[in-house]
């Protein structure tokens, strides 16, 4: 019966929350260049709790209850490193202040902000945010992204010597640093959600884990006054729309699936009311951003009931702004793909010939597979055949693997019944 | 009814280096272990001991000994304890065989000698 136990009195995803919490409490109040002590206080918080409750039981306040342990642990470790008593005394004073929900909720937003610093590479901001606000292990972040544990432990060292050597500290941003840090913290919890996102082989439920603190890392920035932008609630809108369909894009066999073939009824329709929501509050002043465009985009194949029913052309029309916007061959690979369907294959095919040269597109396998679909609707099957075999060389994953081999049974099947026209 | 104590053994390690959600789990595994024990109507106590502390007292020719431990040089220790009442031996070790503790250490079940069963 202890197997699939669920955490009885102990409140799901508590000490997830919890730790990143009150890592970012602690790291606060002591600064950031204690972010080691700050995460060593609480990991011995938690150890503590891991022996006490089996015996003791869950605490009436468990959150309160590893405040207090992690805090005291902190004073002690304090101590060991430091014998200035002005330094100890002032230390105290930081950490006997109570936990007020809305300065919690503050810190974290800090401690995000801090661990989206430009000095940092991208992905040491996605990894350190795992780490330090989202309370994430080191071999979970290894697993969710597909790294090996020892080079994500080394990056977290790097990170925070960087940190600490740059001087960086935890106060609020000024306002016109404000401008970019937060733009830099959109980007680095929309790559942690695509990581989780893009589908890879097994490991589902960690990376889906990765989806959820994204989210709830972009509900905290939404949640504070000074971050509370239109941009957040439209990052937030965007991936509550890619979140709902984490269940229905893997097919019976493992095999990716795309947005036609993908079961409706399988979307989260809770996710999409929320991405709906996140829209509304997006809408808010005259700024357009590209993430209003993207999360414009993902909405209308969310609320379309059944995939002939998706609005393409206006789904083109938003990838056009967003190529104005910030132009990236990506964007415009997937605009082919509405072009397709509102100016037929042949249009498109032509846009993807264009983007094709494009160095960031090189060995991406989706480019070739969309080239097939086209060549495919065009009639040329021998072309699409041989764009399917460039996409299946480029996939990275058993699923897209799985994907790009079933479209390639298919025009075989295809190839069967009506004899392939050759040159 | 008669009364058994479970020592839970372990080398302190096995909670090392876990992430929050990992060790999360594993208290969910255990207090559903005991609310299981609890509802049964098993479970009189449990109790955690201090890992770090621990003197054993002992007199050998007419001097009292005291020292710290036992601990480093033993490889498992005594971490905690459950009490437990349970009709016969052969009931309080299938209680113990469903424990989670069992991934990490050992549990030592001893059945509690009482005066008027001799």
């Amino acid at each position: 019966m202890s197997d699939a136990a669920p955490a009885s009195g102990v409140v799901d995803g508590l000490f997830r929350r919890s730790a990143g919490r009150l890592v970012s409490m602690l790291a606060g109040r002591l600064g950031a260049d204690r972010l080691d002590l700050a995460e060593e206080a609480v990991q011995d918080a938690l150890l503590r709790a891991l022996e006490l409750w089996p015996h003791r039981g869950v605490p009436a306040d468990p959150e309160a209850w590893l405040h207090t342990v992690a805090r005291n642990r902190a004073l002690d470790l304090l101590r060991r490193e430091t014998r200035s008593a002005t330094l100890l005394a002032a230390a105290d004073r930081e950490l006997a202040a109570p936990a007020e929900p809305t300065t919690a909720a503050r810190d974290e937003v800090r401690l995000l902000l801090l661990a989206a610093h430009p000095s940092l590479t991208p992905r040491a901001r996605v990894v350190l945010a795992l780490k330090l606000v989202a309370g994430f292990g080191t071999r979970e972040i290894a697993r969710a992204l597909f790294a090996d544990e020892a080079a994500v432990a080394q990056m977290l060292v790097r990170a925070k010597r960087t940190i600490r050597s740059s001087g960086i500290a935890l106060a609020p941003p000024t306002p016109a640093d404000l401008e970019q840090r937060l733009a830099s913290a959109l980007d680095t919890v929309y790559l942690m959600f695509n990581e989780g996102h893009s589908a890879s082989e097994g490991e589902l439920a960690i990376r889906e884990d990765v989806c959820v603190a994204a989210i709830r890392l972009g509900e905290l920035l939404a949640a504070d006054p000074d971050t509370a932008r239109p941009e957040v609630f439209a990052l937030l809108a965007l991936m509550s729309f890619h979140a709902s369909r984490l269940a229905a894009r893997i097919g019976p066999a493992g095999e990716l699936l795309t947005l036609e073939r993908q079961d409706r009824s399988r979307w989260d329709r809770a996710r999409i009311d929320a991405g709906l929501r996140y829209l509304d509050q997006a809408a808010v002043g005259s700024r357009v951003t590209h993430w209003h465009l993207e999360a414009g985009i993902a909405s209308l194949h969310a609320v379309a009931k059944r995939s002939d029913e998706v609005d393409w052309r206006t789904i083109l029309q938003l990838y056009d702004r967003l190529l104005e916007l910030r132009p990236s061959p990506i964007a415009r690979l997937n605009r082919a793909v509405a072009l397709a369907r509102v100016e037929g294959p042949e249009a498109a095919l032509e846009e993807v010939r264009v983007v094709a040269g494009h160095p960031a597109l090189a060995n991406y396998y989706l480019l070739a597979a969309v080239e097939a679909e086209l060549q495919s609707a065009l009639g040329d099957s021998a072309a699409a055949r041989d764009a399917l075999a460039r996409a299946r060389a480029g996939a990275r994953t058993a699923p897209e693997r799985a994907l790009l081999d079933a479209r390639i049974a298919e025009l075989g099947s295809q190839a069967e019944r009506e004899p392939p026209s050759r040159e | 009814m008669p009364k058994f104590l479970m020592l839970a053994r372990d080398d302190g390690s096995a909670f090392a280096a876990l992430s929050p959600k990992e060790a999360e789990a594993i208290i969910g595994r255990y207090i559903a272990w005991s609310n299981g024990l609890q509802e049964k109507g098993h479970l009189l106590g449990s109790e955690k001991l201090h890992d770090e502390t621990g003197k054993t007292v002992s007199r050998s020719g007419g001097s009292l000994a005291v020292t710290d431990g036992p601990y480093a040089e033993v490889k498992e220790v005594v971490g905690g304890f459950w009490l437990l009442e349970a009709p016969d031996y052969d009931t309080a070790v299938r209680l113990a065989s469903d424990s989670p503790h069992l991934d990490f250490g050992t549990l030592e079940v001893r059945q509690i000698h009482e005066l008027d069963r001799g």
